[in-house]
């Protein structure tokens, strides 16, 4: 069993604690998270950062018991402590579809997703889609939930929320779907928010202005963000802290300087070199060795052992790397042989 | 440290490489796994490798009357010294229900001798044969399954029957994937006006109810044309009201199939309007269209059947399942001569089948729908 | 949404008008064949018939006349109701369609309200609950109603409740009831007549809206929004009814709208197989004695029928689905 260890601060809001997700199917058992273990400090923006099929999306998802049928919880724990001076308690301990569950979906931990264009359901209004969820949270009063609807529009930088909240999804565009889902998502003022990719289908001015709305509203609100993404301009743009996934494991986890300037898991230390840099001397674009094994199949010892340039023959490919602590202070945390 | 379930020897060698199976495999597994549908699958073999041998399994002409045969029951099989025999029958009348009634005689044998030579046939329409599976001497009838009210054997009656019953909604279904995928294909793929009006002409002739619209074509047919003509005016009726569902959804998957990348990427690299049609449009709707067309044969079966048993169809001296139906519409041949119904139980036993089979493939071919 | 109505009335009119034609073109077919009627059955009355009778035969039917104006005279005399007389009796073929048509539609409308009640529920807990006894059940019962053709199965039936004498074909009501006020025990008289007919008609029509609403609401519940909705902390209830629900239901909101015409087609057959006297089998024995002018104006009421059907289905696809209203 390992445990997570951060210096900086002991009041997370959630900690993840060797969380195993395994899917059955017919054509073999794919293990989607490997026991995954982290810490979303309170108040902060955690950054999981990995590329397809690492099992980010399936971290959040389980956060919040929103994974698909198929998928299996096998083991851990996700320990979620609203108050700084309150409780912890284990999500996973609730039924999926319990009261408990549904009491902290939508109100103490929300989510948006990658496609505003999908997210929202074209058969009602955005302001009824709102105040649904303040209806189901907060207060059974009809005009005061609208009210509120207006509010949280406002606040997210709606042009006139009055007539956005009036209007159907298929009436806006993109961006202006996603602040919306901003909107739903925030209008409980929840603890923590978990983003998965909300950005990767939107252009990049659009972008820009959704991540200066998240941060402002983390600041204004004080809710933590859990940010799921595989691009590093973004991590670097809004993440506090940054945990790095590969094959269902977090195999780095720094704060987001350490993790630009001092990486030391080598998979870390590709991806950064495989992002284009503008000004470079033209030469081949880095990029890493071989590609992500098919999900069916497992992997011994470090998972990055085939694609790593500096496995060690004989231990990365017979021994899972125990998480080391590099810099307790900082909270960074890495799981090499290198460093063992 | 513990040792780690997940440390285990790398078993992707044992995984098989699903990337490098080929799609048709892929889609023919998944049907394997529906046991239902495999079961319709074999069904309807044997019931048209029965259809192949129709002439050579039934013992008698379908038409050949003989009073004295007229309402037989099915006929007793016994072994008697070692040898498969029926009885010979006694026709006695029901004073009270004025009924002819069969007692078969056990002291009067028929011996049933296989491979007679019994009316000429040609098989596959070709080879003209006159052998027949079984039989009983001359001037005697076994009826496996009883005769009608004219001493028709129900079993010969049947097998040919099937004959037109299998094929005949099975060709006009084809006829209407050809001409549905051909217009829908064309439809969808070059648009604009084209498209126009082709979509307009479908919505006007979907305007008219089919039920009653076919009834009124075969209702316009000349009562006096041979047979094999009533056949194909039949099934062109049921392939002409039948095409514009298979067109309309042909056009569909063509639209959304246009709007691809990988057929804008093959139109930048110059290739003719033929080419992607017949490489990157048609095998992709393929499946769709194998699986709309094998769903739409039972209800061209049901077609020609509730045509003939309306007497627009099929006529005498022809005979398909729905014409049998016809002669058993009574409340005798329901009350007294069950084996009358037959037909009913054939049918439903195709239609399913062949609903299992269009159902699998479907769930086969695209098993997100 | 203005705008879309008003296109569907243009395009329900046009369709409406080239159907006519196409109708009066058929009741036209058989040669020469109005006005050999009508002189038949005078000179059957007895008597010759003046030159000057015929004469006006022959322009009140436009015998003379080209194309265009044969079926503008036609046009204005159905409008008004007079729809020619019927070639095998007197009656005028309004009044005889009218008394058929009243039954024809009651008998739909009695399998329609039962497939509106049963469909929806049974589809939402056939995709809700799949891989469950109760999901097999369902899917057997909607096979056999999907793959069997309607009159087949009619046949089945009847032959089984023949052999129960479970029931007296050939007739709506019991010859106590025929000229009876409407009573409750006249209501259950007609239904004990038809039964058989309810069931085949309801069987066949819930089987495929059934199938048509699990398959919706199967894609449905793989969008975004249904996680969105859970991920509010709505119970699973809701979001299955209040969300899913909603848009799986509107391809099957089309097909209720259609729904009516249909099964007013769909028991052509099946009144034909069990001997009810409703709009199929007269119908059929039009076609069968070349009476075109019977058969052809059914042919053009029902397709009347089918086209308002389908407009009252496109409206309600409007109404509930706001992204249509801004084709």
């Amino acid at each position: 069993m390992t445990n997570s260890h951060t210096a900086t601060s002991h009041d997370d809001v959630v900690r993840v604690e060797d969380l195993k997700v395994s899917f059955y199917t017919d054509l073999g058992v794919v293990r989607a998270l490997n026991g995954v273990s982290f810490n979303i400090p309170r108040g902060k923006v955690l950054g999981i950062v990995g590329e397809s099929g690492c099992g980010k999306s399936i971290t959040g998802l389980s956060i919040m018991q929103l994974v698909h049928s198929a998928g299996r919880n096998e083991g851990g724990r996700i320990l979620f402590r609203e108050f700084a001076d309150g409780d912890a308690v284990n999500i996973l301990e609730y039924e999926r579809n319990s009261a408990e569950m549904r009491g902290i979906r939508g109100n103490n931990i929300s989510m948006i997703f990658q496609e505003p264009m999908s997210s929202l359901n074209p058969c009602y209004t955005v302001g009824n889609q709102i105040e649904e969820a303040i209806l189901l949270h907060q207060t059974q009063d009809a005009t005061e939930a609208s009210k509120r609807a207006i509010d949280i529009l406002t606040k997210v930088g709606m042009p006139n929320p009055a007539r956005i909240a009036s209007s159907y999804p298929h009436e806006l565009s993109g961006g202006m779907r996603q602040r919306a889902m901003i909107a739903m998502a925030l209008s409980c003022t929840p603890t923590l928010l978990i983003a998965d990719e909300p950005t990767t289908a939107l252009d990049v001015t659009t972008e820009a202005n959704i991540l200066e709305l998240m941060r402002k509203m983390q600041e204004e609100i004080g809710t933590s963000i859990m940010f799921i993404t595989h691009n590093m301009g973004v991590v670097a743009q809004i993440c506090d802290e940054v945990a790095v996934m590969y094959l269902g494991r977090i195999v780095e986890r720094a704060s987001v300087d350490d993790i630009f300037y001092e990486p030391k898991h080598p998979y870390t230390i590709s991806l950064l070199q495989s992002i284009p840099r503008l000004g470079r001397s033209r030469g081949r674009l880095a990029s890493i060795e071989g590609s992500v094994p098919d999900p069916y199949s497992r992997v011994s010892g470090c998972p990055f052992h085939p694609r790593c340039p500096v496995a060690i023959q004989g231990v990365c490919d017979s021994e899972v790397p125990e998480e080391t602590v590099v810099d307790a202070a900082k909270g960074h945390t890495v799981r090499c042989h290198l460093y063992t | 440290m513990s040792a780690d379930a997940t440390n285990l020897p790398t078993t992707k060698a044992a995984v098989e490489d699903v990337g490098q199976i080929p799609q048709w495999q892929l889609m023919v597994r998944r049907f394997r796994r529906s046991r239902l549908s495999v079961i319709g699958l074999y069904v309807l073999i044997v019931l048209y490798v029965i259809m192949i041998f129709s002439d050579f399994l039934a013992p008698y002409d379908h038409n050949k009357l003989d009073s004295n045969y007229a309402w037989a029951p099915p006929a007793k099989i016994a072994i008697v010294d070692g040898q498969l025999v029926t009885f010979k029958l006694k026709q006695t009348l029901d004073e009270v229900r004025f009924e002819w009634f069969y007692t078969a005689d056990e002291t009067q044998p028929l011996p049933i001798q296989f491979f007679v030579k019994g009316y000429e046939y040609r098989f596959l329409g070709l080879i003209p044969m006159d052998i027949h599976l079984f039989g009983v001497e001359e001037g005697y009838q076994i009826n496996l399954i009883g005769a009608d009210k004219d001493g028709k054997d129900v079993l010969s009656r049947l097998l040919k029957g099937s004959q037109v019953s299998l094929t005949l909604g099975f060709i006009g279904v084809l006829i209407s994937v050809i001409i549905g995928s051909v217009i829908g294909t064309a439809s969808g793929y070059f648009g604009g006006a084209i498209d126009n009006l082709i979509q307009r002409l479908i919505e006007l002739l979907r305007s008219f109810p089919d039920v009653p619209l076919f009834l009124a074509l075969a209702a316009a047919l000349p009562p006096g044309v041979k047979v094999e003509v009533r056949f194909f005016l039949i099934t062109l009726i049921i392939a002409l009201i039948q095409w514009t569902g298979l067109a309309r959804e042909v056009r569909g998957k063509v639209l959304s199939y246009r709007n691809n990348d990988y057929t804008a990427a093959a139109v930048a690299a110059g290739a003719s309007h033929w080419h992607i049609i017949t490489r990157h449009l048609i095998p992709n709707a393929m499946s769709h269209i194998v699986v709309v067309g094998t769903l739409a044969i039972p209800g061209a079966i049901g077609s020609e059947t509730a045509l003939s048993f309306l007497g627009l169809g099929i006529l005498p001296p022809a005979v398909s399942w729905g014409v049998m139906l016809r002669d058993a519409q009574t409340v005798e041949a329901i009350t007294s001569y069950p084996w009358m119904l037959l037909p009913v139980g054939v049918l439903i036993v195709t239609v399913f089948s062949f609903y299992l089979l269009g159902d699998g493939i479907r769930d086969a071919v695209d098993p997100y729908a | 949404m203005l705008n879309y109505i008003i296109r569907r009335l243009v395009n329900m009119t046009v369709l409406i008008v080239i159907v006519s034609f196409v109708g009066f073109f058929i009741i036209q077919l058989p040669p020469g064949s109005i006005l050999d009627v009508q002189l038949t059955k005078m000179r059957e009355r007895g008597g010759d018939i003046s030159r000057e009778q015929v004469a006006a035969l022959r322009a009140r039917y436009g015998i003379d006349d080209p194309f265009s104006v044969r079926y503008l005279k036609w046009i204005t005399r159905s409008l008004q109701g007079d729809f020619g007389t019927s070639y095998e009796t007197d009656q005028s073929v309004g009044e005889r369609i009218w008394n058929r048509l009243g039954f024809s539609v009651g008998l739909s409308s009695f399998a329609l309200l039962f497939t509106w009640l049963v469909s929806i529920p049974i589809g939402v807990y056939s995709a809700t609950h799949r891989y469950t006894v109760p999901d097999y059940i369902i899917t057997a019962i909607q096979f056999i109603g999907l793959a069997i053709p309607g009159f087949l199965l009619a046949l089945v039936l009847l032959i089984i409740a023949t052999n129960l004498n479970a029931i007296e074909v050939g007739k709506l009501f019991s010859d106590q009831y025929v000229d009876a006020p409407w009573s409750f025990a006249k209501f259950i008289d007609l239904a004990s007549h038809v039964y058989i007919a309810v069931i085949v008609l309801a069987v066949g029509a819930t089987a495929g809206l059934t199938r048509i609403m699990r398959a919706n609401l199967l894609d449905v519940l793989n969008m975004q929004y249904i996680q969105t909705a859970r991920a509010k902390g709505l119970d699973e209830a809701v979001v299955i009814w209040k969300h899913a629900v909603r848009n799986a239901i509107q391809p099957l909101v089309m097909a209720l709208g259609s729904l009516l015409p249909a099964l007013i087609v769909g028991e052509t057959l099946v009144a034909t197989v069990l001997s009810i006297p409703t709009i199929g089998p007269m119908y059929l024995t039009a076609l069968r004695i070349q009476d075109m002018y019977l058969a052809g104006t059914i042919l053009v009421i029902l397709s009347f029928l089918l086209l308002i059907g389908n407009l009252i289905g496109d409206l309600l696809l409007a109404w509930v689905d706001p992204r249509v209203r801004y084709e």
